[in-house]
């Protein structure tokens, strides 16, 4: 399987439109404007789609795909936008009636979403009745996707209200196959899609040597929960990330591929790790120790996450002493993503999520964002036999 | 034996310092390659533990100058670089001992003990 990044593009961008069209059908519907805030192709394992769907409650419908692209889709409310809808749409009628509003907008939109991919495939996509989800994690996603093998491929948008109360989400999950013919690479350049997978793999495997680090320096228990990568548009990198306030790093690291590393942690986080380096006053101010603990904590964990790519591929990736940084997600994202913006247009986000598998006190994301160009070469380059190779032991060596 | 310490993190000077200091002279402490070298000439330690990420001058340049100049130097890497490229940079430059962060005190007085012992 061949990947066109070219495709990708225009796919990302048919998602996008997709999504604007469901949120004009949804303001149409119940007068309260909303806007398209997200739109992004990730590639990840299935079992970690569930997290899409952590956090909360949920509602709404998931349809079947059949015909020049199969696969499912799940449109989504969460509870404050299922009640907006229902309040609306089927004001002072029983339970059954206000769900069953909640299916028939979700069927509505999610038409408008598919509608441009049939347009642009030039054939026809049929969707199943709508099956009405209600619940968290995989209670709302479809069983057969959570359990395949390998990674997929996943299409979604996230559509937000000024005030908050008619937000949903939109997933498309394709089929591999019928992926396969929809990118039908049209150039030389394709990258297979198994060098993609692995590349993931590699830095699910960097991200679980960061999480390591941070163990081994602060003795907190530490997990990569969500490794992902995603395909965005460059402008919507800040939007991706979210307006959270973190406190963390941000280095520049060069070679092949170069690129930007910012690793954030929410406050409390970032309070504890610190505080178990060194004592802490949590006053709110950041003195030079502390920033300097965090700056050296985000250089171990730069390595950790970078290192594996260079050793796979047999070359060196330098990166910059790292900076201090304690301002909102896209904030800290803003600046990063103007420099990147100047030479392409769309990026490779890879997110993974650090947190301990207990209280969930403790809460790290990594956002490497590689220049384009150099990771279709790193792809290229990528020799797949070579993937397990990201350590190396400097005893062997010295 | 003196002990010189280059580092750009004010926290891990502090802590390599607590681990040497218990059975070391430290000769000094810099926060980057053009210091590291200028103590070095300044104090003529007997080992230096150098970073590699550090800002004006890199940890394997200073390695380099300082082992030109002084082909006896001992130099251990102290670095959160595991890359082998970094560390066939490293030797070439001169050092003789790599330790990678994070790391325990009993490895890097070991390391210590194995570089020195030649």
């Amino acid at each position: 399987m061949q990947i066109d990044i070219d495709s990708l593009e225009t796919y990302n961008r048919l998602a996008r439109e997709g999504a604007q069209s469901a949120a004009t059908a949804l303001s149409a519907l119940t007068g309260i404007e909303t806007h398209v805030e997200v739109t992004n192709i990730s590639l990840v394992a299935p079992s970690e789609l569930e997290y899409e769907y952590l956090g909360g409650e949920f509602s709404g419908v998931r349809i079947g795909l059949d015909g020049a692209l199969d696969g499912e889709t799940v449109l989504t409310f969460d509870s404050a936008a299922r009640e907006t809808v229902a309040d609306v749409l089927a004001p002072g009628a029983d339970e059954g009636m206000r769900r069953s509003s909640i299916e028939e907008v979700g069927n509505i939109l999610t038409s408008g979403f598919i509608d441009g991919w049939a347009d642009h495939l030039d054939a026809v996509i049929d969707i199943s009745p709508p099956t009405y989800v209600e619940g968290s994690g995989t209670d709302v996603l479809p069983a057969e996707t959570t359990g395949a093998d390998g990674q997929v491929f996943v299409f979604r948008s996230r559509v937000e209200s000024a005030s908050g109360s008619l937000d949903f989400h939109i997933l498309l999950v394709p089929e591999r196959e019928s992926l396969v013919e929809a990118l039908d690479p049209a150039t030389d350049d394709a990258i297979p899609f198994e060098k993609l997978e692995v590349f993931n793999e590699m830095t699910k495997s960097g991200a679980e040597r960061a999480a390591e680090n941070v163990t081994t320096m602060t003795g907190l228990e530490t997990d990569v929960e969500v490794n992902r990568m995603r395909f965005v548009p460059i402008d919507a990198v800040p939007a991706t990330v979210g307006d959270r306030r973190y406190v963390g790093t941000v280095m520049e690291y060069t070679g092949k591929p170069s690129g930007y590393l910012a690793i954030l942690f929410d406050r409390p986080s970032a309070e504890a790790v610190v505080d178990a380096l060194v004592p802490m006053e949590t006053d709110g101010e950041w003195g030079e120790m502390e920033q300097s603990a965090m700056k050296e904590l985000g250089n171990i964990m730069t390595s950790g996450f970078i290192d594996g790519w260079a050793n796979v591929l047999e070359s060196s990736i330098d990166h910059s002493p790292p900076t201090f940084v304690s301002d909102m997600g896209t904030s800290i994202m803003s600046p990063i993503v103007g420099r990147m913006a100047q030479t392409q247009e769309h990026a490779f986000l890879l997110d993974s999520t650090i947190q301990t598998d207990t209280d969930g006190v403790f809460r790290c994301e990594l956002f490497a964002l590689p220049d384009g160009a150099e990771l279709r070469e790193v792809l290229e380059e990528l020799l797949v036999e070579r993937a397990d190779q990201t350590r190396v032991d400097p005893d062997e060596v010295f | 034996m003196k002990v010189l310490i280059a580092d750009d993190s004010e926290f891990m000077r502090s802590l390599l310092r607590e681990i040497l200091e218990e059975e070391y002279t430290i000769a000094g402490e810099a926060e980057n390659g053009v210091e590291a070298i200028e103590l070095y000439n300044e104090n003529d330690p007997d080992l230096v533990m150098m970073d590699i990420v550090m800002p004006i001058r890199d940890g394997i340049e200073a390695t380099d100058e300082i082992t030109e100049s002084d082909p006896g130097a001992k130099v251990i890497m102290c670095t959160s670089v595991g890359q082998e490229q970094k560390m066939k940079s490293a030797i070439q430059a001169g050092a003789q001992g790599y330790i990678t962060k994070p790391f325990q005190k009993p490895s890097v007085l070991e390391e210590i003990e194995n570089v020195v012992a030649g």
